[in-house]
């Protein structure tokens, strides 16, 4: 189906107006102006993903899952331009200053405000070239079928992103990836916080169990992975070895679909763990004593002291795992996964989202197809964050 | 007083650096760097007979960089070609040959020799390298890359449990596998599962070689570049079923590993003999015989086990060789070409082949070898030359000459995975392989066709 340029132009122009207009009709009754400006920013706003894609999607042969991803990413070319206008209007409209008004400095303002670029320049560059710069070559890989090493490339619009709705191998590795997650994030962090409570206990020698309980985290992921699989081979390893003598039962630790990813967990969660015990040891010593015992005079438990007292004080330093937690489910546990099942595991059980990028972009050679599933990586952790600062954040309590 | 003195040293120390570097040294040697795949004993190795070269011929300097795997020198020298920072010698498995011809970067040996045959005092002699070789790297009689590591798939042998099932000999056939596997696994110490193998397509392939089928079209991508592949047929379909009634009868062990990295994990259950035989490459037959040794047991090994339905044709090659940059100065490019005839020497290629297990490349090598006792004393080193020795030259057994391939293996790999844990009818695997296969030969084509 062939969608003129020009009607998706007006299209986001009057998508743009319409929001804008809204929006200034609401703050302080301009909407005329509201929908000049909206018609502008939608226009411009759609032009942001499709003038590099040169409306390819909606072309003659394309199918119906292009033209909505078309749609989709004009939408948010409008959003993104109009967003920030209505921001900045609606303060304007109101007489808000822009700047919010508690962080206006009172003292030790700087005065060479130019001095700021070049001071920041060496870390904007380093961004630019280790972090923008990659992130945008990346986008556009994804639209192109590019081979490492190949000649040339060739532009195929959206096909690697509409070809992962095709069938549901691509839905089988993102509901893996949020499974494991949720399980390496969550048992990490709870086992991590029991271990921290006990191990902040006055017994002797509580140093040396701190330590040797944080040392796993140190270990470099390969050593721990290749450590792991001699452990778990389900031939030869010695795990399998002692549950056979004594209980006449061999796991299959790496060959089993429904095991192999629990093996993954709980590797990912040994190597994790030190990290969440350093932290929660160092949010309890700022828990102060004698609430507690106020608690414990008024006949509270065990259980209810740490829950009503303990817990709630402890919540900035959940919050900061989570996110930390998260991110390392996601991204840190691909060499775990690589040296224990190597290949993504039987029947691909253990292939998260990351593992398939770096196996289709490495080890297959296929650029555009990993560059199109890390940016669907990449949307999916922004999005998961911002969710966590959203209902998380919300229920964190700062300050004693 | 103090900033004279500083201000004075620090001149002094400039001016000393401002010597002209020629007066210190009276020629300077051609630098040549070499990029190595190995990162272990093979890498200083070769950094050793780096030395030596150096040694004889003053004139050039061959550095040794190693330390990366086959498919992160791959990626490293695709970026590198992309900045125009390529070194001078490259060394590439066999399976990215057709990748290394599209790229571009590489000059082939043949053209760069000009039918010299011998190249500053060192003779070339190609004629002495053995055939299957010479198939594989040769491109319509033309060498194009300088063949180096050479390995093939062999079959090792626990005799202990051999013995004891009252076997003297490894098994030749599939069928007598399955008999040997229900004799051992019937013992009183029976080891837990009676072979494996690593699950990487590697020996797919040779099991399809030995069936003298192709891999893919074209005669395997020799008369012509490949377009589609070939291993659904039957031959490869008996592979399959072959695979799993071994597996269903809880003869095979599979570890759940795939790919390259899986080979440690074949390693672990043999030396703990949990299994009593497996499928390898001839490369590690040093290691495998000690692992007999130190633990208690005797390893023979032997000629991969072939499909008596259709006979023995003959055995594919494994192992990389070292490629030309194209573009080098005249200098660098001599220099690189000597040392690649050097490193092939029948001295070097003897001394790689005591040490790893790799095949002696040259037949004089060979026959050395033989006279010196080396192979009377070391029995299971000879099985892997023999095997290829015997092996017919046919398209099938030369080897598949196809780009993407290291994509390819993973399709097959992944297809011998749910061949193993799933119900799934071993034809369908094999037709959804070859579909899977087929689109990245059609997109690797798209993109690197001339």
């Amino acid at each position: 189906m062939i969608i003129s340029p020009l009607l998706l132009v007006l299209a986001a122009a009057i998508l743009g107006a319409v929001v804008l207009g809204y929006v200034f009709a609401r703050a302080a009754n301009r909407g005329l102006i509201g929908a000049v400006l909206g018609a502008g920013a939608g226009a411009l706003g759609s032009l942001i993903f499709m003038i590099p894609l040169d409306y390819c999607m909606f072309e003659a042969e394309r199918k119906t899952i292009d033209v909505i991803f078309g749609v989709m990413l004009i939408v948010l070319g409008v959003l993104l331009v109009v967003a920030p206008v209505a921001w900045v209007g609606q303060k304007l409209l109101r007489r808000e200053s822009l700047i919010s008004a508690t962080s206006q400095p009172t003292q030790g303002t700087f005065r060479q405000w130019w001095l700021a670029l070049p001071l920041l320049a060496p870390t904007l560059v380093i961004l630019v070239l280790f972090l923008y710069y990659p992130s945008l070559e990346t986008l556009r890989l994804s639209t192109m079928l590019s081979r490492l090493g190949a000649r040339r490339e060739a532009f195929v619009c959206l096909d690697n992103y509409t070809r992962l709705f095709e069938g549901t191998a691509y839905l089988d590795v993102v509901v893996r990836t949020l499974y494991m997650s949720f399980f390496i994030v969550v048992l990490s962090m709870a086992l991590g916080l029991l271990i921290a409570t006990m191990a902040y206990l006055p017994v002797r020698g509580a140093s040396i169990y701190r330590i040797l309980l944080v040392w796993p985290y140190a270990i470099s992921p390969a050593v721990a992975g290749i450590i792991f699989l001699l452990m778990f081979n389900p031939a030869g390893g010695i795990i399998n070895y002692f549950l056979n003598n004594w209980f006449g039962v061999r796991p299959g630790w790496l060959n089993d679909p429904s095991l192999a990813p629990w093996t993954i967990i709980i590797a990912s969660v040994w190597k994790s763990i030190g990290f969440n015990i350093l932290f929660y040891i160092a949010a309890l010593q700022n828990v102060p004593v004698d609430l507690i015992e106020a608690g414990a005079i008024d006949g509270a438990g065990l259980l209810r002291r740490f829950w009503h007292i303990v817990w709630p004080l402890l919540s900035p330093t959940t919050f900061f795992l989570l996110i930390t937690n998260l991110t390392y489910a996601f991204f840190d546990t691909f060499a775990t996964i690589d040296y224990l099942t190597p290949g993504g595991g039987p029947l691909q059980s253990t292939t998260t989202m990351m593992y398939q990028v770096i196996r289709l972009g490495v080890d297959n050679n296929d650029l555009g197809k990993a560059a199109a599933q890390s940016v669907v990586l990449f949307l999916m952790v922004i999005g998961l964050t911002v969710l966590s600062f959203r209902t998380g954040g919300r229920q964190v309590t700062y300050g004693a | 007083m103090k900033k004279l003195v500083f201000l004075t040293v620090l001149l002094a120390l400039v001016l000393t650096m401002a010597v002209p570097p020629s007066t210190i040294k009276a020629q300077e040697p051609v630098d040549i760097e070499v990029w190595i795949a190995f990162s272990d004993y093979r890498l200083d190795w070769t950094k050793e007979v780096a030395e030596a070269f150096n040694a004889m011929f003053p004139q050039y300097h061959v550095e040794i960089v190693g330390g990366m795997s086959y498919e992160e020198m791959f990626a490293q020298v695709s970026v590198a070609a992309e900045q125009g920072a390529l070194p001078g010698v490259i060394h590439f498995n066999e399976a990215s040959t057709q990748d290394a011809r599209d790229s571009g970067n590489f000059k082939p040996i043949a053209e760069a020799l000009a039918g010299r045959t011998e190249i500053n005092g060192l003779p070339v002699n190609f004629d002495d390298i053995i055939e299957p070789t010479t198939a594989y790297y040769t491109h319509n009689g033309e060498w194009t890359s300088f063949p180096w590591n050479t390995s093939s798939a062999i079959w090792f042998s626990n005799m202990n449990f051999l013995n004891a099932a009252g076997f003297d000999t490894p098994p030749a056939t599939w069928e007598e596998v399955d008999q040997y596997c229900e004799a051992i696994m019937a013992l009183d110490n029976a080891p837990e599962y009676c072979w494996t193998f690593p699950n990487y397509g590697w020996f797919f392939e040779q099991w399809l070689a030995h069936q003298n089928a192709l891999f893919v079209n074209n005669d395997n991508g020799r008369s012509d570049r490949a377009t589609e592949v070939a291993f659904d047929g039957e031959a490869g379909i008996a592979i399959f079923e072959w695979l799993d009634d071994q597996y269903d009868k809880g003869y095979l062990y599979y570890s759940g590993a795939q790919g390259g990295d899986s080979w440690g994990t074949v390693d672990q259950a043999y030396q703990t003999q949990q299994v009593a035989m497996a499928a390898y490459s001839s490369s590690d037959t040093t290691l495998y015989t000690r692992m007999g040794e130190e633990n208690g047991f005797t390893t023979v090994a032997s000629f991969m086990p072939y499909n008596q339905e259709t006979g023995w044709t003959g055995s594919l090659i494994g192992g990389g060789s070292l490629w030309l940059v194209d573009g080098l100065d005249p200098e660098v490019e001599e220099g690189a070409l000597t040392f690649m005839v050097y490193l092939s020497q029948p001295e070097n290629d003897m001394a790689w082949h005591k040490l790893t297990g790799y095949i002696a490349i040259r037949k004089s090598s060979n026959e050395m070898l033989e006279e010196e006792g080396w192979f009377a004393e070391n029995p299971n080193q000879t099985v892997a030359m023999q095997q290829l020795a015997q092996s017919t030259v046919t398209p099938a057994t030369s080897g598949a000459l196809v780009g993407g391939f290291p994509a390819i293996r993973n399709a097959i790999t992944a297809a011998t995975d749910r061949l193993f844990l799933t119900d799934e009818d071993p034809a369908a695997l094999l037709a959804q392989a070859a579909a899977e296969a087929n689109t990245i030969i059609e997109e690797y084509n798209l993109l690197n066709a001339p």
